[in-house]
């Protein structure tokens, strides 16, 4: 394989090297050139432009809610909702996968593509990269010399062990170093901040790090959204055996001027095997954690306190019950508990105030629907404070209260990602930031016992590279000159 | 500090204005120069040699005068962000009249920055509208000072956010006017506008400096985000347009390395990017999602 690195390529003023043709196809040659398009530059161009069409229509179209998509009737209804928006194209979008973009195929296939032309590409650079910092290309022809964009002759009457010292000091101190070959001609590199091509390697591979601490989490994380607790009550933590989580208190304030929420902050208490090993005001941007397990302020709203007892006195259900959904008319706040050995589901139905007769303020109504079939037995309302019998069984309506709900996420990809992201930071400031530079030089000696210098360089179109070369040259003139060369 | 801070936006917006207008008489003078010469009268060339136009001494003083009206607009921006800040407790970052603001004197810092080392005026024409543009949008929309909704209530990772998002969109501003530029002329010229190699030249490095800190912008937000909903992304359309701007100006730091997309393609992209910076920009008036706003409505 013939993988000259590009800056080798310029060095040496030479074309890459063609593969070698006429090769028979083999695995070996479809493998040289998968190998080849993977490290194209490119593919890579446009496998990032590709990615960012199917990003910019992602973002411009709506995306279905995250658990829409699996449950067909809630897709359905979901596209009904669309349809007025996008007229005969929805079903093409939908078949598309257009409205779940982001985590389509066609983004998980380019995102894979991409991945691999970036490790591929950071493997193919490393030892161009280790070998232009150890051992670059010092010797070049004399060709370079009168082509290369920046380039500069100089004569000087000095010989060339009295000169070369004298260009040494102001390459050292432009903070460059020196590296010289004598075959004759005295061949002279000079480069600046050599690492810093490294930086550019690091940043596109922490682009593959953040991707995997991405896959990481969503393969081993875990996340819901939808953690209900009212207050008073205790809830065990998912994945952590004995472990639990209480609700001491709750409370939300509002700006007097608009209405908006100013704070919402639920008063929690971790305990393991009851002893209390957390306990914090858990609010937006004030997470509790707990291991590997994070708890974050996400909704709130109005919870019951009730209590249910069977005919012979014992509490079947005591605690508050999340009044977290609407009913199908709208008007009421409703929520639901589970009556353990009695084969019967229970819902709590608050009036918001909304004319209804059925609950008034200061009820609320107890529906009792069968746990297996979901077939309904009985609903009646129930004043706050007067234990009524329902059924059979006991309920009283203690009092009003309020739950909140937490968003609870382990996400053991996390540190991947951040470090990624700190790398892709660095990587690229110091990338684009600190300047990368280059210069070769030849000294030949003249008939007349004088030195001519050449030094030239392969510097983009950059006016800040040209004027450094400029000062450079002005510089070495002075010094070489002075009262070594005169 | 609230009134002193509207009194100095309308100042600082003025003095944009002023600005602008002097940069149109500075085009027009230069023209005229140039046509002038063309036709063989004898002209002496302005101080700077790098001055895009055939300058008369004219033409000289009209750029000068632009240019200390714009910086006094920079000025007294900067101050109305200051006092705005000091009236809220927080950075400019509660609502669009704060941020377009912030984005406006980012065009400005970036344009002045770049008129200092490369001395195009030209450019201006085309940054300074973009500059007033935003202006005149904050001047549309409410400026009361409400209370922070909990989201927001993070004051030191999203000042940071707003301020490296400024350094990014300013310097975009920037690239976007020399791509114009370069794509409106000919090979090799035309009409003694800047040479299409200064302007590429200029574009990548307002693309060098701006890309670092979009990549420091979307990773704070990613931070943010981590620590007031409890993920990093979410696929926010906010955070999805900014992924298709890094990728945009991404592509373009690889095109103007690849054989048969420097020039005009990669200029073209760079119009891409910009379009993508406002989509980005603007995207929370009609997208919604976490990152809507109290103050908007
Ligand atoms: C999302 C993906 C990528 C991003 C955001 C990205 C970004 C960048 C940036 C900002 C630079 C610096 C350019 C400059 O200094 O002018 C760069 C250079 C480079 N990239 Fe990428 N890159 C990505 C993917 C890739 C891939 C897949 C490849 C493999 C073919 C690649 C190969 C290179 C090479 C070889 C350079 C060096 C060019 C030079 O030294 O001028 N990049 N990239």
């Amino acid at each position: 394989m013939a993988h000259t690195t590009r800056t080798r390529e310029l060095a040496a003023g030479a074309v890459p090297t063609p593969a070698a043709p006429g090769r028979v196809l083999s695995a070996d040659s479809a493998l040289d050139r998968l190998w080849h398009l993977l490290t194209s530059m490119k593919l890579a161009l446009v496998l990032i432009l590709a990615l960012a069409a199917l990003s910019l229509v992602g973002t411009l179209l709506m995306q279905m809610p995250a658990g829409v998509a699996d449950d067909p009737q809630a897709r359905a209804t979901w596209l009904a909702g669309v349809r007025p928006k996008y007229g005969g194209w929805t079903d093409v979008m939908d078949r598309l996968q257009f409205f779940t973009m982001f985590t389509s195929a066609w983004l998980r296939g380019l995102g894979a593509l991409l991945a691999a032309s970036l490790v591929a590409c950071t493997v193919q650079r490393i030892p161009g990269t280790w070998r232009t910092m150890r051992r670059p290309h010092v010797a070049v022809g004399p060709a370079f010399f009168e082509h290369a964009p920046q380039h500069e002759a100089m004569t000087f009457h000095g010989a060339p062990d009295e000169v070369l010292p004298a260009v040494r000091g102001v390459f050292s101190r432009h903070h460059y170093r020196t590296l010289v070959e004598d075959d004759g001609t005295v061949h002279l590199y000079f480069d600046r901040n050599r690492w810093a091509p490294w930086a550019g390697l690091v940043a596109h591979v922490s682009i593959v790090v953040i991707l995997a601490g991405a896959m990481v989490g969503s393969m081993f994380g875990f996340r819901d959204s939808n953690f209900m607790l009212a207050e008073g009550s205790t809830s065990a933590i998912p994945s952590k055996a004995g472990a639990t989580i209480t609700l001491n208190s709750f409370q939300d304030t509002y700006s007097p001027s608009n209405g908006a929420p100013l704070d919402y902050v639920s008063d929690v208490t971790v305990k393991r095997d009851g002893q209390v090993v957390a306990q914090q005001q858990v609010r937006v941007n004030q997470p509790l954690q707990f291991e590997n397990v994070t708890f974050y302020q996400s909704f709130f709203g109005p919870a019951a306190d009730v209590t249910a007892k069977d005919a012979a006195g014992n509490t079947l259900f005591s605690g508050g019950v999340p009044l977290a959904w609407t009913s199908d008319n709208g008007g009421n706040k409703v929520g639901t508990f589970a009556l353990p050995g009695q084969n019967l589901t229970a819902w709590v139905v608050a009036t918001t105030g909304v004319d209804d007769p059925s609950v008034k303020p200061g009820q609320v109504g107890i529906e009792l629907y069968k746990a297996d079939t979901g077939a309904a037995v009985v609903q009646q309302s129930i004043d706050q404070g007067a234990p009524t019998t329902v059924d059979g069984l006991t309920f009283t309506f203690d009092r009003e209260s309020k739950y909140t709900g937490l968003s609870i996420a382990s996400d053991p990809g996390a540190p991947l990602v951040w470090l990624g992201c700190l790398l892709l930071v660095l990587g690229f400031v110091v990338r684009l930031y600190v300047p990368y530079r280059r210069i070769w030089g030849r000294m030949v000696t003249r008939p007349d016992g004088g030195t001519s210098v050449s030094i030239a360089a392969v510097g983009r179109r950059d006016s800040g590279f040209d004027a450094e070369f400029t000062s450079l040259v002005t510089d070495i003139r002075q010094a070489a000159t002075g009262p070594a060369g005169s | 500090m609230g009134k002193l801070a509207e009194y100095a936006f309308v100042a600082g917006t003025l003095s944009t204005l002023l600005a602008l207008v002097g940069y149109v008489f500075y085009a027009l003078s230069g023209v005229r120069a140039a046509r002038m010469a063309a036709a063989g009268v004898p002209m002496s060339t302005g101080g700077m040699g790098t001055v895009g136009f055939t300058s008369g001494p004219r033409t000289t003083s009209i750029g000068h005068y632009a240019t200390l009206l714009g910086w006094l607009g920079l000025i007294v921006l900067g101050a109305s962000l200051v006092f705005r800040t000091i009236a809220t407790g927080h950075g400019p970052f509660s609502n669009m009249y704060e941020f377009s603001i912030a984005f406006a004197f980012g065009i400005l810092g970036a344009y002045y920055w770049f008129e200092r080392k490369y001395h195009q005026r030209v450019l201006g024409l085309l940054a300074l509208p973009v500059a007033l543009a935003l202006l005149g949008y904050a001047a549309t929309v409410p400026a009361s000072i409400e209370p922070l909704v909990p989201a927001l209530q993070n004051n030191m990772l999203l000042t940071v956010h707003v301020a490296t998002a400024i350094v990014a969109y300013g310097s975009f501003t920037i690239a976007f006017a020399a791509a114009l530029l370069y794509l409106v002329q000919p090979e090799g010229g035309r009409w003694g506008l800047p040479k299409p190699e200064l302007l590429d030249e200029i574009a990548y490095r307002a693309i060098v400096v701006g890309f670092p800190f979009l990549t420091l912008t979307v990773v704070l937000g990613a931070l943010w985000a981590n620590v007031a909903w409890g993920t990093y992304w979410s696929w926010d359309p906010k955070e999805t347009a900014s992924l298709v701007t890094w990728l945009l100006y991404g592509a373009y730091l690889h095109a103007r390395v690849v054989r048969g997309w420097r020039g005009n393609k990669a200029a073209i992209l760079l119009l891409a990017g910009f379009g993508a910076t406002l989509l980005t920009y603007f995207g929370n008036l009609f997208f919604g999602g976490l990152h809507s706003y109290a103050g908007l409505g």
